[in-house]
């Protein structure tokens, strides 16, 4: 998994450096994480399953035997996690 | 780790049961629960109200039973659309009526009551220490309706996902009207 936030103040972490594996270049500089990358693994994991399932709440429902509108509440506060990294 | 799972779960069941599922564990035990009391005398003359009466036929018991699960689901969602958005009416309605079931054993406990004539209690209320039976019941009440309220507050929440101050004035301003409609609805239909 990779770590989004520091171990010592909880701040996002940005990257610093990226490396080609078959060339050994690397690319040095400051970039922010995906939104999508800085979401907890539970919530990145409900995502893909979501867009597995077409989208489909009923579906996700019976996949995590959760009920409907529990799982549309786990939607609902990862749409508001996204829409603070967002801002 | 295993039994605080399940006691959630009996506080709150809505987070696996919603919807049409709800709904009919909800009716089976909202029936159950009407069916049970009619015999005990014991009626549910409200939305969160229950009293010894032996004064309503089966058919009474079971309309103000509709009135209490209809007057209660109809409100809380009006409620919700003044707190939130993006939720849907057959979940409210299927939680509400399962958050009822706890009624039944208040109707079971009335089957081993012998209710005091209520003349007699006026004249001496000491006499209710002379009926453990009915002081059970008494006492019994107290959880039921904790057990009752606890279970429609975490029907709202996960049916409506209103959260915050708001969810909790929207409840309990949903929760005294529908009482005070469902009263007036059963005094002027029964």
């Amino acid at each position: 998994m990779l770590p989004t936030s520091c171990p010592s103040c909880h701040a996002h972490l940005k990257v610093r450096s990226l490396k080609c594996e078959q060339c050994e270049t690397e690319v040095n500089g400051l970039y922010d994480l995906p939104v999508l990358a800085r979401l907890s693994d539970e919530d990145q994991r409900f995502i893909l399953s979501f867009v597995k399932n077409s989208g489909s709440l009923k579906d996700m429902a019976t996949e995590l035997k959760f009920s409907y509108p529990t799982v549309r509440n786990m939607l609902n506060e990862i749409i508001l996690t996204i829409e603070k990294y967002e801002k | 780790m295993k039994n605080k799972i399940n006691l959630r779960y009996i506080y709150n069941p809505f987070e696996k049961i919603a919807g049409w599922q709800a709904l009919l564990y909800g009716l089976v035990f909202v029936v159950l629960s009407g069916w049970i009391g009619k015999h005990a005398g014991l009626v549910f003359d409200g939305a969160i109200d229950a009293h010894l009466s032996n004064d309503v036929t089966y058919y009474q018991a079971l309309i103000i039973l509709v009135i209490d699960v209809v007057c209660m689901s109809i409100v809380m969602y009006v409620a919700g659309l003044f707190v939130t958005k993006n939720f849907r009416f057959i979940d409210l309605l299927g939680t509400m009526t399962l958050a009822r079931a706890p009624y039944i054993v208040l109707s079971l406990a009335g089957l081993f009551v012998t209710v005091p004539e209520t003349a007699d209690l006026l004249a001496n209320p000491y006499r209710v220490f002379t009926n453990p039976g009915f002081l059970v019941f008494i006492v019994l009440t107290i959880p039921v309706m904790v057990w009752v309220i606890a279970l429609m507050y975490n029907a709202w929440k996960v049916s409506t996902g209103a959260k915050g101050p708001k969810m909790i004035v929207g409840f309990i301003a949903g929760l005294f009207v529908a009482e005070v409609i469902s009263k007036i609805l059963i005094s002027i239909i029964i």
